[in-house]
């Protein structure tokens, strides 16, 4: 088991990409553009949950680009090494496959959970000594954490198609195909098919209602699973309250996207010629 | 015990067929030099000793262990200087071996690897601004480091100056000294021979010779190529050349004739080419040298060789 000696030759190598600096500074600065359209009016407060809840965080900054960033940062991770050569570097090292796939995975996983710590706690500094904000540490953080958790679950799935592609060109096609289908696309058909479902529309040969389709689909999507458990968490109902099985199902769909991608990935990757 | 086996070993990519029916064996301690020319196979022969592709028939076994199911194992006693590597590039030499060390979970001093492989000046500049030879001497110091049983080498001394190709073969040397096995390919003999207890030549997806240095050069001593300058010959002229003893192959462009025979073969062919009519001009005699063979094994054409 030498997949921690990969994760941190990886996140040594990642972390000096000039893409993890530049990331950085974006989400600082849309960190603090949020903070700046939410800021309260003269002589009122507001909670630093609004700045979370916010337009440009959590639908511009954490739902949309962060799956994509993420996807940036980790497609590359084995078809990279793969095609410059530095992957036979690697494996003449003791690694398995296995160790190669899940370091990478880990090494990724916080070479993009760097520019996110970043992005969200360097504005925090600020917020924290602006007197009108009610600045919530637990919420915080714990949103910032949530959103790594997101970034890593495309992480997951980013290193899968990497590990399975045997060209960087098929690792992006596939990673953007993923992105489009749970971002643009789901944005899209959301609402009108909310309406139709709701409505009594629906697969009759299905044993579910409307609504139990409209749920699964939400769960199946890591944007989706996300929300679920990140707005639970900041109304301060996470795992209590009516909505337990939805969260608990949520979490663990996250879960399975950081692992599973890469195990498929891995079972190409196994098999492969070098 | 044997630190490679080949066992009918054959590796096909689609239709071409790399490595064809391949036996092999290389005990341990032993300095063996793989050669042939560029796409003779030796790469994917190398490749499958690692288990970066794997065998279409037959068995390999690295250090007594399956180069397949125990590849971990294998690699893990295993030094690589592999062919067609890159280093990454914004990691400095000192972090290639501080992650060749935790790989290989040896605690060493990563100075001390990069001093012996002579780029100790350069531990802290991101290797990706490291030439093509001291690129080659980091990987061969991640190679060395943790005292590696195998060190399998892939053509070590491309992008080397002569003065870095001659400390590679001190430092190949010196493992040997230890004990280490020492599997390494290149085209060029001039390379091995110096260093190795004995070479197989790899042509087409096949071994086409196996044997020491002295043996091969036995092969050859006695052996001596003869050019002769004529006014006109044909190939029915070189058929009573042929047929003389001591006469391994005759060939002609018309102008001259070239004769690889034993020593004491060479009145005879003259003989036989006046007797044929061929007006004898010139003549001069040439001691085949281990290059020669080497050519002859690996750029004559095919069946030619039949030492």
């Amino acid at each position: 088991m030498t997949w921690t000696a990969v994760a941190r030759k990886d996140f040594q190598d990642a972390i000096r990409s000039r893409w993890v600096a530049g990331l950085s500074v974006l989400f600082i600065l849309l960190v603090s553009a949020a903070a700046y359209l939410v800021r309260p009016a003269p002589g009122e407060t507001i909670s630093s949950n609004a700045v979370l809840n916010s337009l440009v965080v959590r639908d511009a900054l954490v739902t949309t680009l962060v799956p994509l960033l993420a996807l940036v940062v980790a497609y590359k991770a084995v078809v990279g090494e793969r095609e410059s050569g530095s992957l036979k570097l690697l494996l003449s090292l003791p690694h398995s496959r296995a160790d190669v796939v899940f370091g990478k995975v880990a090494g990724r996983a916080a070479a993009i959970a760097a520019p996110i710590s970043a992005g969200f706690l360097l504005p925090a500094v600020v917020l924290l000594v602006a007197p009108p904000v009610n600045f919530d540490v637990v919420s915080y953080v714990g949103y910032t954490l949530l959103t790594a958790i997101l970034a890593v679950a495309f992480v997951g799935i980013a290193v899968g198609f990497s590990a399975a592609a045997s060209s960087s060109r098929r690792a992006v096609a596939g990673a953007i195909g993923i992105y489009f289908l749970f971002v643009p696309l789901w944005g899209a058909v959301r609402f009108p098919l909310q309406l139709y479902l709701g409505m009594g529309g629906g697969p009759s040969w299905l044993p579910l209602t409307g609504q139990q389709v409209l749920r699964m689909l939400r769960l199946l999507n890591p944007t989706g699973s996300f929300k679920i458990v990140s707005n639970a968490f900041l109304q301060g109902s996470l795992y209590t309250g009516g909505q337990v099985n939805m969260q608990v199902s949520a979490t663990l769909m996250l879960v399975l996207w950081i692992l599973v991608p890469p195990l498929l990935g891995l079972l190409w990757f196994r098999e492969a010629d070098l | 015990m044997a630190a490679i086996e080949l066992d009918g070993v054959t590796k096909r990519f689609g239709d071409v067929t790399a490595v064809s029916n391949l036996d092999l064996t290389v005990p341990e301690g032993e300095v063996f030099g793989f050669l042939g020319p560029n796409g003779a196979g030796k790469s994917t022969t190398i490749n499958m000793l690692l288990d970066f592709v794997r065998p279409t028939a037959g068995e390999v076994r690295v250090l007594g262990l399956n180069a397949g199911r125990d590849s971990v194992a294998v690699r893990r006693r295993t030094g690589v200087l592999p062919e067609g590597y890159d280093v990454y590039e914004r990691l400095t030499g000192r972090k290639h071996i501080e992650f060749a060390m935790r790989s290989k979970e040896v605690d060493d001093d990563p100075s001390a690897v990069l001093e012996r492989v002579g780029i100790a000046d350069a531990a802290d500049r991101k290797a990706g601004g490291y030439s093509k030879g001291m690129r080659q001497r980091l990987v061969l110091g991640m190679a060395l480091v943790g005292e590696p049983d195998l060190l399998i080498l892939d053509e070590p001394s491309s992008g080397l100056d002569p003065g870095g190709a001659r400390e590679m073969r001190e430092i190949v040397r010196t493992e040997a000294d230890r004990g280490t096995t020492v599997f390494f390919s290149s085209h060029v003999l001039g390379q091995v021979e110096a260093v190795c207890d004995r070479v197989g030549i790899m042509r087409g997806g096949n071994l086409v010779a196996e044997d020491s240095i002295e043996g091969l050069r036995g092969a050859v001593d006695e052996g001596e190529t003869l050019t002769v300058t004529v006014d006109a010959a044909s190939e029915d002229d070189l058929a009573a050349v042929r047929a003389l003893g001591g006469v391994t192959s005759a060939t002609t462009d018309g102008g001259t004739v070239t004769v690889s025979c034993d020593a004491d073969a060479k009145t005879g062919v003259i003989g036989a080419l006046e007797d044929a009519g061929v007006t004898v001009k010139d003549f001069q005699t040439e001691e085949t040298s281990l290059e020669d063979l080497f050519l002859a094994y690996t750029e004559g054409e095919e069946g030619e060789v039949s030492a």
